[in-house]
């Protein structure tokens, strides 16, 4: 169809001369191709933005490409994963820190945020206020997040400290950021800070949507608020918990931020996480293949434990 | 023990845990604007002072005026309104879709924008930074905003999508019986129905762009664009920043994000649970 076609199309009025770029629109959303021309424009952009990118990021990962030795580019097959499955001491390292940071980080974001979520579930106008006060943290940028506990742990001015000592649980004050021993220990404790909010965000949605007469019906058989917990309210929740539990667990594998701000994985290796150490490789080494195989493995780690947790979630339930 | 008491207890357990968490939650930041108001001197003092004894407004106006500070607030104000421009006008138009229209492929598009989530940010962030350099968009607004979309775009379709499910479809129908075409009826009846939602969303890829850290500091490295984030942590590592005046400019930056987020809690939370949980 020629653009100077006459149309009769009954949604445009004839004074308008020629085709107006909205009624043309307006031609193309009765036509059978409307639903693709809604999302073709989302498609292109992640066609562009996303999926390219990955790709061309799994396909470095079998490159050597290091800007500060451009001589010895080039094709090196599975050499990056050898070196990273069989030799790397500190990905190993790594690896167990993100075990124990993800792990513990999890199950400690899970439980807090459970609780917070029964209890601001009482409802009531009170309990609607501080249901905001409580999802604060989330919303809070990482770089303040990482300054204000910095602060509040700071060996010198630290208030965290000073409380501690004179509660009489610490003999002086401590660099916690420091000691091998402390250090992943308070980046976790800054993450249940800043993570708890959003398993209490869903479960308090879950919590709401489970019908009252359960409970009831429940009462009236004699099972008191702890069996009702188990029986009921805990089952009804699964779905939920199960989605938050894989978010939560991918957020925190692929999120850096805490520890690139206030350790860059220090002291020694003690906070070294593998999203670190794939930031560190391409953008302070500049080693971009050697970072490529980390992320890919990360990736090939987080399909396989989302794949795993799903179907035993799954089995447990029938 | 009676039902009534129980019941009462229960309830007072409530309020103590939630008193609790709240400590922890808020305790952090009431800190730092406490430290934000204290004249320096009283921050390094051996004798620590929990309530300011004198108030001050100096690390205020130190930080607002240290050179480039209002630079970074507007390169990052400018990133932001470009991040929402794209995920919104592309991402509405797609949620649309995927919520009204069966057709091929559509949930195999879902799941992948999905599984997109699940790909490490460095995985994207090497060969993105690639790709910019070689067309020119590093160190630029648009080429943040752009590499933003990433994680925003799929998240925005699926919390549009969870809105404009639950607009009943019957609406349309009517309109169009009554003889608005498919666009005047997203236009008339759709959009304006699903305002909070859109409100929400936006509200929540503006804070998401506004607080990111991680791309920002790789895909910026002059003044010209770099966004507050970055500033903030660059002056604690290269100018030993202050305390109080760090606490400011933290307090500063999270203001206009916690009134947002106050505004539009309820529908936010409507937002996420229909995405995160479907998901």
């Amino acid at each position: 169809m020629s653009i100077k076609e006459p149309t009769f199309d009954i949604d445009i009025p004839a004074r308008r001369p020629g085709i107006h770029p909205l009624a043309l629109l307006s031609k193309v959303s009765e036509g059978r191709y409307w639903a693709y021309f809604l999302i073709l424009p989302s498609l292109i952009l992640v066609a562009l933005v996303i999926l390219y990118p990955v790709l061309h990021g799994i396909n470095l990962s079998f490159q050597e490409l290091r800007l500060t030795r451009p001589q010895n580019n080039g094709f090196i097959g599975l050499e990056h994963y050898r070196e990273l499955l069989l030799e790397d001491k500190v990905f190993r390292i790594a690896l167990w820190n993100t075990a124990i940071y993800v792990g513990g980080g999890v199950i400690a974001q899970f439980i807090v945020g459970l609780v917070a979520a029964l209890a601001l579930n009482k409802g009531g106008i009170v309990m609607k206020a501080a249901s905001v006060v409580v999802l604060l943290p989330w919303i809070l940028p990482s770089v303040v997040a990482g300054n204000i506990w910095a602060l509040m742990l700071d060996a010198r001015l630290g208030v965290l400290n000073d409380i501690f000592v004179n509660l009489g649980l610490l003999p002086q004050y401590k660099a916690w950021f420091a000691d091998p021993a402390t250090a992943l220990p308070a980046t976790m404790v800054i993450s249940l800070w800043r993570g708890f909010p959003f398993f209490t965000l869903l479960m308090l949605a879950g919590l709401q949507a489970i019908d009252d007469d359960l409970y009831e019906a429940a009462a009236v058989d004699g099972a008191n608020r702890w069996q009702q917990f188990w029986a009921i309210t805990l089952p009804m929740l699964r779905p939920v918990i199960v989605a938050t539990v894989v978010l939560r667990v991918i957020g925190l594998v692929n999120a850096p931020d805490l520890v690139l701000l206030l350790t860059n994985g220090g002291p020694g290796y003690a906070t070294q996480l593998i999203s670190l150490y794939a930031v560190q490789n391409a953008f302070t080494d500049f080693d971009f293949g050697y970072a490529g195989a980390i992320s890919v493995v990360t990736f090939v780690i987080l399909m396989i434990f989302t794949a795993l947790y799903v179907r035993i979630t799954r089995a447990s339930q029938e | 023990m009676s039902k009534h008491t129980s019941d009462q207890l229960w309830s007072l357990l409530a309020y103590v845990v939630i008193i609790v968490i709240m400590i922890f939650s808020l305790g952090p930041i009431v800190w730092t604007v406490l430290t934000s108001l204290k004249p320096e001197a009283d921050i390094v003092t051996s004798e620590l002072q929990y309530l300011p004894q004198r108030i001050t407004f100096d690390n205020y106006v130190a930080i607002w005026n240290r050179s480039g500070y209002q630079r970074l607030i507007s390169n990052s104000a400018v990133v932001t309104f470009l991040t929402l421009t794209i995920c919104m006008l592309i991402g509405t138009l797609a949620a649309y879709g995927f919520s009204r229209y069966q057709f091929r492929g559509r949930n195999q598009i879902l799941m992948v924008y999905l599984i997109i989530r699940m790909f490490p940010v460095v995985l994207m962030i090497v060969p993105l930074w690639i790709i910019m350099r070689s067309v020119g968009l590093l160190n630029t607004h648009f080429g943040l905003a752009l590499a933003y979309t990433t994680f925003l775009l799929p998240l925005c379709i699926w919390m549009m999508k969870g809105f404009f499910d639950a607009i009943p479809p019957e609406l349309e129908d009517a309109a169009r019986i009554d003889g608005c075409t498919r666009l005047s009826a997203l236009f008339r009846v759709v959009l304006p129905l699903a305002r909070g939602g859109l409100v929400a969303t936006a509200v929540f890829i503006g804070i998401s762009a506004w607080n990111e850290y991680l791309f920002a500091l790789m895909f910026t490295n002059s003044q010209n664009t770099q966004t507050w984030p970055v500033g903030l942590a660059l002056m604690v590592g290269e100018f030993q920043l202050p305390w109080g005046a760090l606490s400011a400019g933290g307090v500063i930056s999270i203001v206009p994000v916690i009134i947002l987020f106050g505004i539009v809690q309820q529908a936010l939370v409507r937002g996420l649970t229909a995405g995160a949980v479907k998901g």
